[in-house]
């Protein structure tokens, strides 16, 4: 480990979650007293949060890693504690800094709003109980964490609970399997609630199976005696803790096939989309398996291998990375495509973890799938503060009822672009070219026998990427201005969006490709930095490095030429279909899908979303009703009313009578009782 | 005895104070004045607990319960006891500052109140067996006279009465006992009484078990064992009710106290048979408590039910002390728990009391929406009562619970009264839940109205107690783990 003084301890580590947990307690107070102060205090404290994790920067890039524990619950031994290690320290910076970029834009976004109060409440609590995941050192903690952002998740979806007409979302009368597919706020927070929940079941089940056996839920305290893992693999048990974990992923990263209440959050204030929907709390998922993997991955030592586990991770990824992406090239709304993207984004992300478990090489996919959190956090956020300032000029979530707007929202076009540029994999000079390019790369490279059909599926979903990308850009911004648009441009009420909200995005998106232009070293620096930490934390040693194929030149050195070509293809293709249907006009939409059957078809499909929404409601929402209903009139009003209820109610009453009636009253009776239980004591004494 | 030491300050405090208040009553000549003795009573009471509360946290007390040669002891036992019934003492004496606003006479009402808890206190501290029939005596009489305070109510009179009847005829019982004992061993020391009757000569065992018998049923009376119960709710119900929150949650604790010094201690040297005994009364008096409470219309009167049920749980502790040291931990716990829990119920009562005047349960319909606070306190109240996790009450059952499972290793017949005991606060949930249900889901007459300060600082206080400690009950655990005596049979 090298010998790097850090810069703060471990009350910086503290600081970065306890500060906004403290910032939402005083915050009704602020709100009380002040007007505007709310949104200053959660700046100032969103701000204050960052720089703690920054604090923590130094030391982390040069190895170190603080870790301090306080007592928690003695009686089982369990401890409270913070781990800032590397993974830990550069997460905290992104979850940081982004946070506090999307607080600055909620104070433009949410002006005027009568509940902002509650809102600030909410997202300091969510920022804490994020920071409280990233930093926690044992998986109990960690679950504190994860049901703190789902309350706020919850509460912050369902924010504008008054359910009016436009916060609502899906297409008013659109159904699909003869179910409505239009959702109330409140709806959504709801059906966001449940569908994570089952997920988060599953993590518990998984964390105590796993407590069962170690005795502890410390992460340090797992990696450094593995006798447990042998333990639970010896009766079979190993994997399944390990996938019930990861339901805890799936649910909050919204992956297959828990992903379908991603969509409907998206009735929350669309600062809160940035946040916790794009940057933050789905990536917790994602956060878990890297806190998680390596331990398994690390068992390879004791010899036990984890490849289900992996293969599971990794297809999971790959099936919603395709699922999502097919699904937002049809959809009409600019914040659903962006959720979309979202899921299929952080399959992605999955699907390298899941296949750094399957190749020699661990660190390769770790890092790519690290790589890419980092980026995606980075445009997803800007795009979806660009999209809400759309929905704030524009006052309707339809890309129809845009188009044109490129001479009106300059500024918000320009960001647009460099950001939706990231999202296609614009080569060279964007932060998510790079990043896919690793995960392209890892892939390949893997060795697995599922990396081919794996990479097919990434490849193909690169293509459909940069395709909705430019649709959505397209739509937006390019083509006539919808009647919508020039209504309101004649109103006058069509401008750009003011200073505080588009600065923030502006920054994410200038940083997306001022960091993509030094991509490639951006990724070495991780690589290092993980091949060190993974090392020293787990033991996990990278191999040798052999360069496969050919080696490429110049500033490409490193780069597999494999990957960089499916990559280079794939935004090509996906661009230049975007740009013949959407910008240059050249082919029109509705025109191919009327043109055949099948494309008319897999649009249907695709628009319902695979009817995968459709058949979860069938089957967990609507025939359970049904069930309920029938239990209650042919079982309940008749077997369990009339027989057992009033059965066990004479009964109880018949008793309580019994006992009441002894009570007469009478002195004299009460103190002859009291004689006989004298009596009574003494012979259960004698005998 | 050491005059520094912390019953003698306490007995001094209170005592001296208690006796001054009539005085100064007679001296101004004047009537009213509750604001003014109530707050003298308030200060001394707070000095009196802060000192405990410090010798208890200094670390300097002997852990467990001493037996020492001399008629009172200082340690962690008798703190840990007086800290709880003095804060019964504390919650009583701030709700009757509106509770006695209409009433006259608040002096000697104060000074009973102070008076009752010199006794209280020191039956905790006792280890001489005349010691602790003064202190019991000391407890009880200023009860006696609180019960009845009420003079032109005549239900306050009659549960009065027989209260004082049932005290006389237990403490006759007690005296008995004493002397039988005193008989045997030729001493009133509670440690000389023990190893008295561990040596004594076998033919002297029926006398001996007769003693222990007469102090079962003595200090029964005071905790509300069934079949000792039944002046309790008339008592609890005619009282005035802060003084019912004195007797349910203060002066059946110092019921406890005696019998875990004397029986327990005491009957450790007879054997560990009676062990079974107490777990058949623990069973039929959360049974008895509980069932009856279901049927009652009378809030004070199914609270007082609900006590009754709560010995029976305490007790559990009690009889399984031979077998396993969680037996007391959990009973002490309780002990605890239930002194505020239920201290804050009938607080609560007492605020609706002055505020609506009634207790009919039929009449709290709405509450929810007329008195916020107070409904949320009783709700919390009751709650901890029940058991519901994350409030204290849950904490002192499941230490009470596992310890009758953790003594079934030695004696199987244990497990049965975890059994009970979780049926039990099964069958509790149904009358608390009930409550709850006409306060918040039903609607009532009448707009909201004025909460009496008093009973809301009160009950924020317990609520405080009840969740700060069922989140974080390790310093309780703690704190009663080393306040338990150490005994093996």
């Amino acid at each position: 480990m090298a010998e790097t003084v850090p810069l703060a301890g471990a009350e910086a580590a503290w600081a970065v979650w306890v500060l906004p947990f403290v910032a939402a307690l005083i915050m009704p107070a602020i709100g009380r007293f002040t007007g505007r102060g709310t949104g200053y205090a959660a700046i100032g404290f969103a701000l204050a949060s960052a720089l703690s994790a920054a604090l923590l920067l130094p030391g982390a890039l040069g190895g170190a890693e603080v870790h301090d524990q306080i007592p928690w619950i003695q009686s089982v031994g369990v401890e409270a504690g913070v781990l800032a290690d590397p993974l830990a320290v550069v997460m905290a910076n992104v979850v940081g800094w982004i946070s506090f970029l999307i607080i600055i834009y909620s104070t433009g976004y949410m002006r005027g709003d009568p509940a902002i109060t509650r809102f600030w409440f909410w997202m300091m609590f969510f920022i804490g109980s994020m920071q409280l995941i990233v930093l926690s050192d044992n998986l109990l903690q960690v679950f504190f964490g994860w049901e703190g952002v789902g309350l706020a998740s919850y509460m912050l979806i369902s924010f504008w609970y008054r359910d009016k007409k436009k916060d609502h979302v899906g297409a008013d009368g659109h159904t699909a399997l003869g179910l409505a597919a239009y959702y109330s706020p409140t709806h959504a927070g709801m059906k966001a609630f449940i569908m994570t929940k089952v997920g988060d079941i599953m993590m518990l089940a998984g964390m105590f199976l796993i407590f069962a056996y170690a005795g502890t839920f410390g992460f340090r305290e797992l990696g450094a005696d593995t006798a447990w893992a042998s333990a639970m693999q010896a009766e079979g048990l190993l994997v399944p803790a390990a996938v019930l974990l990861f339901g805890g992923a799936i649910g909050k990263s919204a992956q297959f096939p828990l992903n379908e209440w991603l969509l409907e959050a998206m009735t929350g204030p669309t600062a809160v989309s940035a946040l916790i929907h794009a940057a933050t709390m789905v990536k917790a998922g994602v956060f878990l398996v890297a806190r998680i993997g390596p331990l398994f991955f690390a068992l390879a030592a004791a010899g036990i291998m984890m490849d289900q586990f992996f293969e599971i991770v990794a297809w999971v990824g790959a099936m919603t990375a395709l699922l999502l992406a097919t699904q937002g090239m049809v959809n009409p709304e600019i914040k659903k495509v962006l959720a979309y993207s979202t899921g299929s984004q952080i399959g992605y992300m999955m699907m390298a973890l899941g296949v750094a478990g399957l190749s020699g090489q661990y660190v390769d996919g770790y890092t790519a799938g690290f790589f890419h959190l980092i980026s995606h956090a980075m445009f997803k956020a800007s795009l979806f503060m660009a999209a809400g300032s759309l929905l704030h000029v524009v006052g309707s979530r339809f890309m129809t009822d845009m188009g044109g707007l490129r001479k009106k929202m300059r500024k918000t076009y320009a960001f647009m672009w460099a950001a939706g540029l990231a999202l296609m994999g614009a080569p060279f000079i964007t932060t998510g070219f790079w990043s896919k390019d690793a995960i392209f790369a890892a892939v390949y490279t893997s060795g697995s026998e599922w990396a081919l059909p794996l990479y097919a599926i990434a490849v193909l979903t690169a293509v459909i990427t940069a395709f909705y990308t430019t649709r959505m850009i397209g739509m937006v911004f390019f083509g006539k201005p919808s009647a919508h648009v020039e209504k309101m441009d004649k109103e006058g009420r069509i401008h750009e969006a003011p200073l505080s909200m588009w600065v923030p995005y502006g920054v994410l998106a200038a940083l997306t490709i001022g960091l993509g232009l030094v991509g490639l070293g951006l990724e070495h620096e991780l690589h290092h930095l993980f091949e060190v930490y993974l090392g020293d934390a787990f033991g996990i040693h990278a191999a040798d490095y052999e360069p496969s194929g050919y080696a490429l030149p110049g500033f490409l050195a490193g780069v597999n030429p494999v990957a960089l070509g499916s990559s280079l293809a794939a935004f090509a293709a996906g661009i230049g279909l975007g740009y013949v249907f959407y910008i240059g006009r050249q082919a029109s939409p509705e025109r191919l899908i009327a043109s055949s059957i099948f494309f008319y078809a897999m649009h249907k499909v695709m628009l319902n979303r695979w009817y995968l929404n459709a058949m979860i409601y069938w089957g967990f929402v609507v025939a359970p009703l049904w069930l309920a209903r029938g239990v209650h009139r042919y079982f309940e009003r008749t077997a369990v009313d009339a027989g057992m209820n009033s059965g066990l109610e004479r009964a109880t009453g018949w008793g309580a009578r019994v006992v009441q009636g002894t009570q007469t009253g009478v002195a004299q009776s009460y103190l002859f009782v009291f004689g006989a239980g004298l009596l009574f004591v003494v012979l259960l004494l004698l005998v | 005895m050491d005059i520094s030491s912390t019953p003698m300050m306490v007995m001094a405090l209170l005592g001296a104070v208690g006796v001054a208040l009539p005085v100064i009553s007679v001296a101004r000549g004047e009537r009213g004045g509750n604001s003014l003795y109530g707050a003298v009573a308030f200060g001394a009471l707070a000095a009196a607990a802060a000192y405990v509360a410090y010798s208890v946290l200094s670390g300097s007390l002997a852990e467990g319960a001493l037996l020492s040669p001399g008629v009172v002891s200082d340690d962690m036992f008798g703190g840990f006891f007086a800290l709880a019934m003095l804060a019964v003492a504390l919650m009583t004496t701030v709700s009757s500052f509106s509770y006695m606003r209409k009433h006259g006479h608040h002096a000697v009402y104060y000074s009973l109140i102070l008076l009752s808890a010199v006794g209280m206190v020191l039956v905790a501290y006792s280890t001489d067996l005349i010691m602790l029939f003064v202190a019991w005596e000391l407890m009880s009489i200023p009860t006696y006279v609180l019960a009845g305070f009420a003079k032109r109510d005549p239900r306050s009179n009659e549960g009065a009465l027989k209260y004082f009847l049932f005290g006389a005829l237990s403490s006759a019982l007690i005296v008995y006992a004493i002397s039988l004992a005193y008989g045997i061993t030729g001493s009133t020391n509670i440690a000389e009484v023990a190893s008295g009757f561990a040596a004594a000569d076998a033919s002297m065992m029926p006398l001996a078990l007769l003693s222990v018998g007469l102090f079962v049923a003595g200090f029964g009376f005071k905790m509300g064992l069934v079949p000792f119960h039944m002046w309790l709710p008339d008592a609890y119900e005619g009282s005035p009710t802060p003084v019912t929150a004195l007797l349910a949650a203060g002066t059946k604790k110092a019921g406890f106290a005696a019998a875990i010094r004397v029986v327990i201690i005491g009957t450790a040297a007879v054997g560990a048979d009676w062990a079974m005994a107490l777990g058949v009364l623990a069973v039929i008096t959360m049974t008895v408590g509980n069932v009856a409470a279901i049927m009652q219309k009378n809030l004070a009167r199914m609270l007082a039910y609900s006590s009754i049920g709560h010995a029976g749980y305490i007790l559990i502790g009690l009889s399984v002390a031979p077998y396993t040291p969680m037996g007391l931990h959990g009973s002490l716990l309780h002990v605890m728990n239930h002194a505020v829990m239920k201290g804050a119920a009938f607080v609560a009562v007492a605020g609706v009391v002055v505020a609506l005047a009634v207790t009919h349960l039929d009449k709290l319909q709405g509450l929810g929406r007329r008195m916020p606070f107070t409904a949320v306190g009783l709700t919390v109240s009751m709650l901890s009562l029940a058991g519901v996790p994350p409030l204290s009450g849950f904490w002192s059952k499941l230490v009470l619970f596992g310890s009758a499972l953790d003594a079934g290793a030695a004696v199987p017949w244990a497990v049965w009264l975890a059994v009970a005991g979780v049926l039990n606060s099964a069958l509790s949930l149904a009358y608390y839940g009930w409550i709850i249900r006409k306060m918040y889901f039903e609607d009532g007459p009448g707009g909201r109205v004025a909460e009496p300060r008093s009973t809301v600082a009160v009950l924020a206080a317990s609520m405080a107690f009840m969740v700060a400690l069922g989140v974080y009950p390790e310093p309780l655990l703690n704190l009663a783990e080393a306040a338990s005596p150490v005994f093996t049979p």
